[in-house]
C-alpha cells in the first residue's frame, strides 16, 4: 500500500486541528494519568526498598523477633556460631526533627567494628572522617555522623547540634562528622544519622537491647541457614532482609492496585473519545470511501487508512501523554509519599525514579488502546458499500436497525457482570470485580442507543408544548444521528457513572468510619507520643506518667494501649495490646457476631484474641479459628474470640488484653492511654492541665474524643485527595468528547441550518433547537451515568472494597453528588452546543446552500 | 465486449418492492459509445452501476470484458473497478482536501504507481482535458466544468476499457455541458475506450453512436 494515500487521512487531521488536537489531549490525558500513577507508585516503592537495601548493605540473613527487640547478649552468642562469618547489631528508631528543622529522620545505631563486611559508609575510612571526629563519635554520647545529603538540605556542618524528638522527649544531638554512602543509596531519601550502638541504646532506652543482627553465613547452602536456625531461642526469627520490601508491597498492594485501576479509567474514557473520533470520521467521509472504493481502494486499505489515524492519535497522543505524565508524576509522589506516609510507613521519595519499560508500557499501553478504540468503526468504514457516493443515509439506517441487537447485547453484559461480582479467586485482588465493573459500564454504552432513540421520540412532544419547533426539532434531530451523538452519549455517561460511583462509595466510606469511631473508640481523652503516627510503635509514655494520671481525682478510668509491626505470612500485621476490662466496661469494639462487653470479659479471661474484619477476610478466619500468631515467645495459639470492624488503614490487627499481651512481648511500654474522666464535660481542663505538666518536658499528643475524630477524618480526606483528581481527568477527557460531537453534528448540519434561516427560521429559534438538542443530550448522560454509577457503587463498596482491604463499607446515599453532576453536566452540554450552533450562524447562508 | 443476460435488479424498501431493471438483454461492443436515455427513476443509473460492478444484479448474467461479474469476489471486483472502469459522476465527487493534480493521480496510486509516477501521468491528463494550469488548485477553486474535465481525467488514467458516465452534464449550464460531450467524442475518438453515458439530454445522444432507451426497467424497442 503506497504511503501516499495516507495523505487523504493527514489532510483531514489538518483541515480541522482543533478537533484533532482535542482527540489527541484526551488520549495524551489518559497516558499521562495512568504514567504519573505507575511512575509516582514505584518511585514511593523503590525509595523504602532503596531504603531497606542501604540499611541491610551486603547482609544476606538477619536476625529479628516479631515487633519486639533483641537481647544484645544473642550477637555475641551469634558471632561465635560456627556457621556465621560475620554478625552486625544494628538498633533503629525514626526520629522526629525539632524546630528549625522538621521531618522524620531514621536513626541508626551501629557498632563500628562489626561494621565493616556489612555496609560501606565512608566515615569507615579514618582518611576520610578524620581522627578527631571518629574519636567524638565513640565517645560523645550525643553525636551522630549526619549523611551528606541531609546536611545539605538542613545546611547543618560538624559541630552544629540538631534538635530532636526522641519518642515522646526533647533532645539535642551533635552532628560530629558527615558520611556518605558509597552507592548513593540511603533510606528516608537520605534523612539519615548514625550513632554508636551504645549511645544509641542510651538515648532510645533500649539498653541491653538490639533491633536486629545483620549476619554473613559462612556457607550459602540453605542447610547452613537451617541449622542456626535450629539453635535459635524461641521468638527469634532468620529472615532474609529483602522480605521487608516485599511485605511493605503485600501492605501497599491494595492502595496501589486501586489507584492503577481508577487511573485507567481516564485512558478508557480517552479510548471512547478515539471510537467516537474516528466514528466521527468515518460518518463524515462516508461519501469519500465510497468514492475511494468505486475508484479501486480495497476494503483493507480503507480499514488501513482509518486505523492509521487511531494510531497517528495513539503515536501523538500518548507521546505527549508522556511528556505530561513525567510532570504530572512529580506532583503524585509527593501525595503518594504522604498518603503512604501516614497509612503505612515513612516514605520519604523526592526523585522521580523513570523507567523506561514503564515509559513504553504507557506509550504502547496508549497506541493499543486506540488501536482497539478505532477498530470498530475503522471495519465499518471497510465494510462501506461503493453505493455509499450515492445513498448518505446508509449507515444511519443500519444503526437504527441495530440499535436492538446493541440494547440485547448491553443487557447481556449486565447479567454476565452481576455473575462476575458475586465470585471471589482465593486471597487475590478483585479481579472479577474490576472485570463487572468494565462490563456494567460497557453495558451502559450498549444501551445507550436505545436509550437516545427512545429520549428523543419520547421527548419531542414535550420539547414542543415547552419551546415550539425548536424543542421538537431538537429532540428529533438527536433520535436521528445515533452514529454519532450516542458515541459521545456513552462516553459522557461512562466517565459521570465512575465519578458518581466514587463519590457514592467514598462519601458512604466516611460515614461508616465516623459511625465508627462514634461507636467503637470510647474515652474522652487520648493521651500519648503515638496517637496519629502509624510507624511510631517505639515511643512510648515516660514511665512516671501512668502513676500520676492514676493518682490524677479527675480520672476514672485508664485504658493502655500498646502495638506492635509483626511480619505475618505476606504482609506486616499489627499486634494491639489493650485493657479490654475498661473497654468492657465504657463501650467494646464493634463485633461483627455477638455482645461486645461479654466478647471482650470472655477473650481475657480465656486468653483468647479478637482480630480484625481485614485481618479475618484476607486470610480467611472465622470466629472460633485458630490463629498461629509470631510473638518474641515462640508462635502462639490463640483461639479468635471475636471479628470486630476496624477502618485503621495501616493493616489487619490482632487484639488482646494488655496481660496476655506482656506475657508474649515481656515489655511494660506503653504508647498511649485513653483517659475516662469522672466528669466528661471537663475535658478541656484536663487536657490543658495534662499540657501544662507534661508540655515542657516531652512531646505528648492530648486529643478529645473530637479531636480524634476530625484527626481520622482529616487522614482519610487525605489518602482519597488522588482518587478525586483522577475522575476529574476522566470527566475532563468526556467533556473534550461532547465538544467536538457538537461541533461536529453542527457543521454537519449547516446546510440544514441555513435552509432553516433561509425559509424564514430565526437564528434565535436555531440556536434554540441547538441547545435543546445538546441539553438533552447532557441531561441522557447524566441519567445514564447515575444509573451506571449506582450499580458501580454497589460494586465497589459491597465487593471489591471487600475484597481488596476486608471492609464492610455501610451504603449512605449522598444526593448532593447527583445534583452537582446534573448540574455541571447541563451546563457543559449547553456550552458545548452554544458554541458551534453561534459559527455556524454566523456563515454566509447563500454561500452554504450554494455549495454541493 | 459486454453482455447483460437478463438481467433485472429490485431493491426493498421496507415492505416495498422496487423493480429498477426487469430482465435486460443487452450486448455493447467494444470502443462503442453507448448514450442511455429514460425518465428520471427508469433504471438507466442502476444499468450503469450494475456495469461498473458497483453493486451487484438481483437476477441474471453481467459479463464485462470476459469477466463474469457475479463470479467475481469482493477483492476481484474492487480490482476490476480499479483496472478496468472509469466513472464520471453528475456530482463530480473530487476529493475537497486534495488538489486536482492528485485527484487524478489517486487511481493510479491504488494501482500500485509510486505517486511521482502518477502525477506525471495526471499532469498528461490534464493537460489533454485542458487543465495545465489548474492541476495545483483545489476542486472549491475552479468552476463546475473544470471540475467535471478533471473526473474525467481521473476516470481514464488507468486508461480503462469502459468509461461510465452518470448525467455528466446534469450539474453544468447548457454550454458547458456542451463542452464536457465534445470531450467525451474527442477522447473516445482518440482513445477508443468503449463509451456509456447515462443521460436525459437529447443534445449528448447525438454524440453517440447508438441510443438506448430505458422505460419501466426495460428497453424500449
Amino acid at each position: 500500500m503506497r504511503a501516499w494515500l495516507f495523505r487523504l487521512s493527514t489532510k483531514h487531521l489538518w483541515e480541522h486541528p482543533g478537533r484533532s488536537l482535542l482527540g489527541l489531549l484526551g488520549i495524551a490525558l489518559g497516558t499521562a494519568v495512568y504514567l504519573s500513577i505507575s511512575l509516582a507508585a514505584v518511585s514511593a516503592l523503590r525509595s523504602f526498598q532503596d531504603g531497606v537495601s542501604a540499611v541491610a548493605g551486603k547482609a544476606e540473613w538477619r536476625l529479628m523477633s516479631p515487633g519486639a527487640p533483641l537481647a544484645d547478649f544473642l550477637f555475641t552468642r551469634v558471632r561465635q556460631a560456627s556457621e556465621v562469618k560475620a554478625a552486625a547489631p544494628v538498633i533503629e528508631s525514626i526520629l522526629d526533627l525539632s524546630d528549625p528543622h522538621q521531618g522524620p529522620v531514621l536513626l541508626l545505631g551501629l557498632d563500628p567494628f562489626s561494621e565493616l563486611p556489612f555496609r560501606s559508609y565512608e566515615f569507615l575510612s579514618a582518611g576520610q572522617v578524620g581522627a578527631r571526629v571518629w574519636e567524638d563519635f565513640l565517645t560523645r554520647p550525643d553525636g551522630v555522623l549526619m549523611s551528606e545529603p541531609l546536611a545539605q538540605r538542613l545546611s547543618v556542618k560538624p559541630g552544629d547540634t540538631l534538635p530532636v524528638m526522641v519518642g515522646s522527649s526533647r533532645r539535642v544531638l551533635t552532628v560530629v562528622g558527615l558520611f556518605r554512602s558509597s552507592h548513593g543509596l540511603y533510606p528516608l531519601d537520605g534523612s539519615v544519622l548514625l550513632m554508636d550502638l551504645a549511645h544509641a541504646q542510651e538515648l532510645l532506652g533500649k539498653l541491653g537491647q538490639i533491633d536486629y543482627i545483620d549476619l554473613l553465613l559462612k556457607s550459602k547452602s540453605p542447610g547452613v541457614a537451617e541449622k542456626l536456625a535450629a539453635q535459635l531461642p524461641p521468638g527469634v526469627d532468620l529472615v532474609q532482609p529483602g522480605s521487608q520490601g516485599l511485605q511493605m508491597e503485600g501492605l501497599v498492594a491494595a492502595y496501589r492496585l486501586n489507584l492503577s485501576v481508577l487511573s485507567g479509567i481516564a485512558l478508557f474514557v480517552g479510548m471512547f473519545l478515539i471510537y467516537q473520533s474516528v466514528t466521527l470520521s468515518v460518518v463524515r467521509r462516508r461519501r469519500e470511501i465510497g468514492l475511494c472504493r468505486t475508484l479501486g481502494m480495497t476494503p483493507g486499505q480503507v480499514l488501513v487508512i482509518f486505523l492509521a489515524e487511531g494510531v497517528v492519535n495513539g503515536l501523538a497522543g500518548g507521546l505527549l501523554g508522556l511528556f505530561l505524565g513525567v510532570f504530572l508524576a512529580k506532583n503524585a509522589l509527593g501525595v503518594m509519599t504522604q498518603t503512604m506516609s501516614s497509612l503505612y510507613t515513612p516514605v520519604a521519595a523526592t526523585d522521580l525514579f523513570i523507567q523506561t519499560p514503564l515509559l513504553v508500557k504507557a506509550w504502547v499501553l496508549a497506541i493499543g488502546a486506540t488501536l482497539v478504540a478505532a477498530w470498530l468503526p475503522a471495519r465499518e468504514a471497510a465494510r462501506t458499500p461503493v453505493r455509499a457516493v450515492w445513498y448518505r443515509e446508509d449507515l444511519e439506517e443500519r444503526l437504527a436497525n441495530k440499535v436492538g441487537q446493541f440494547f440485547w447485547f448491553g443487557l447481556g453484559a449486565l447479567m454476565l457482570a452481576g455473575m462476575l461480582a458475586s465470585v471471589k479467586i482465593g486471597n487475590s485482588p478483585p479481579y472479577p470485580g474490576f472485570a463487572a465493573a468494565f462490563l456494567i459500564l460497557l453495558s451502559f454504552a450498549l444501551l445507550t442507543p436505545a436509550a437516545v432513540k427512545w429520549w428523543g421520540r419520547t421527548l419531542a412532544p414535550w420539547g414542543r408544548r415547552l419551546w415550539g419547533v425548536s424543542g421538537e426539532l431538537g429532540c428529533r434531530y438527536l433520535a436521528g444521528s445515533l452514529s454519532r451523538s450516542a458515541v459521545s452519549i456513552a462516553a459522557l455517561g461512562c466517565a459521570l457513572g465512575m465519578l458518581i460511583a466514587v463519590a457514592v462509595m467514598i462519601g458512604s466510606f466516611r460515614r461508616t468510619v465516623d459511625d465508627w469511631v462514634s461507636r467503637a473508640i470510647s474515652g474522652d481523652i487520648f493521651f500519648g507520643p503515638a496517637v496519629f503516627s502509624t510507624a511510631a510503635y517505639d515511643r512510648f509514655l515516660p514511665s512516671e506518667v501512668i502513676p500520676e494520671l492514676q493518682a490524677d481525682p479527675q480520672i476514672s478510668d485508664i485504658y493502655f494501649y500498646r502495638c506492635v509491626r509483626i511480619p505475618f505470612r505476606d504482609r506486616f500485621i499489627l499486634v494491639i495490646g489493650g485493657s479490654f476490662e475498661v473497654l468492657a466496661r465504657h463501650g467494646s469494639l464493634w463485633f461483627r457476631q455477638g455482645e461486645g462487653q461479654e466478647l471482650m470479659l470472655k477473650a481475657r479471661s480465656r486468653g483468647q484474641v479478637m482480630v480484625s474484619e481485614p485481618l479475618a477476610e484476607i486470610f480467611g478466619y472465622r470466629e472460633g479459628d485458630l490463629l498461629i500468631l509470631p510473638t518474641p515467645s515462640g508462635p502462639q495459639r490463640l483461639t479468635i474470640a471475636g471479628i470486630f470492624y476496624d477502618y485503621r488503614t495501616d493493616g489487619p490487627s490482632v487484639w488482646m488484653d494488655i496481660t496476655l499481651f506482656r506475657q508474649f512481648w515481656q515489655d511494660r511500654h506503653l504508647n498511649a492511654v485513653r483517659l475516662y474522666l469522672k466528669d466528661p464535660s471537663r475535658v478541656k481542663e484536663v487536657q490543658a492541665k495534662l499540657q501544662h505538666r507534661y508540655g515542657q518536658r516531652y512531646h505528648l499528643l492530648t486529643l478529645s474524643h473530637a479531636d480524634l475524630r476530625a484527626g481520622i477524618l482529616k487522614i482519610f480526606d487525605d489518602t482519597f485527595a488522588l482518587t478525586y483528581a483522577l475522575e476529574g481527568v476522566a470527566i475532563v477527557v468526556a467533556v473534550f468528547g461532547i465538544i467536538t460531537t457538537f461541533l461536529v453534528l453542527i457543521m454537519e448540519r449547516e446546510r440544514d441550518l441555513a435552509l432553516l434561516q433561509a425559509i424564514g427560521t430565526s437564528r434565535r429559534r436555531i440556536l434554540g433547537m441547538v441547545l435543546v438538542e445538546s441539553g438533552l443530550a447532557s441531561l441522557l448522560s447524566f441519567v445514564l451515568g447515575a444509573l451506571s454509577g449506582s450499580l458501580l457503587s454497589l460494586l465497589l463498596i459491597f465487593i471489591i472494597n471487600k475484597q481488596a482491604f476486608g471492609w464492610t463499607v455501610r451504603l449512605y446515599f449522598t444526593p448532593g453528588i447527583y445534583w452537582q453532576t446534573l448540574v455541571l453536566v447541563t451546563l457543559l452540554g449547553l456550552a458545548a452546543g452554544a458554541y458551534p450552533a453561534w459559527r455556524a450562524l454566523q456563515s454566509h447562508l447563500a454561500a452554504i446552500l450554494k455549495e454541493e | 465486449m459486454i453482455v447483460l443476460r437478463e438481467v433485472s435488479k429490485t431493491y426493498q424498501r421496507g415492505a416495498v418492492a422496487i423493480h429498477a431493471l426487469r430482465g435486460v438483454n443487452l450486448v455493447i461492443e467494444s470502443g462503442e459509445f453507448l448514450a442511455i436515455t429514460g425518465k428520471s427513476g427508469c433504471g438507466k443509473s442502476t444499468l450503469l452501476h450494475l456495469i461498473g460492478g458497483l453493486e451487484p444484479p438481483s437476477a441474471g448474467q453481467i459479463v464485462v470484458a470476459g469477466r463474469d461479474l457475479s463470479r467475481l469476489s469482493e477483492v476481484e471486483l474492487t480490482l476490476f473497478r480499479r483496472d478496468l472502469v472509469g466513472v464520471v459522476f453528475q456530482t463530480f465527487n473530487l476529493l475537497p482536501l486534495l488538489t486536482l493534480e492528485e485527484n487524478v493521480a489517486l487511481p493510479r496510486v491504488l494501482q500500485g504507481a509510486s505517486f511521482h509516477q502518477a502525477r506525471d501521468e495526471a499532469r498528461q491528463w490534464l493537460a489533454e482535458v485542458g487543465l495545465s494550469d489548474r492541476r495545483q488548485h483545489k476542486p472549491h477553486q475552479v468552476s463546475g466544468g473544470e471540475m467535471q474535465r478533471a473526473a474525467i481525467a481521473r476516470a481514464l488514467i488507468n486508461r480503462p476499457a469502459v468509461i461510465l458516465a452518470d448525467e455528466p452534464t446534469g450539474n453544468l449550464d447548457s454550454g458547458t455541458g456542451a463542452g464536457i460531450l465534445e470531450l467525451f467524442a474527442h477522447l473516445h475518438q482518440h482513445h477508443r475506450h468503449t463509451v456509456i453515458i447515462v443521460t436525459h439530454a437529447p443534445e449528448a445522444a447525438a454524440h453517440a453512436g447508438r441510443v438506448l432507451r430505458l422505460h419501466d426497467g426495460q428497453i424500449q424497442p
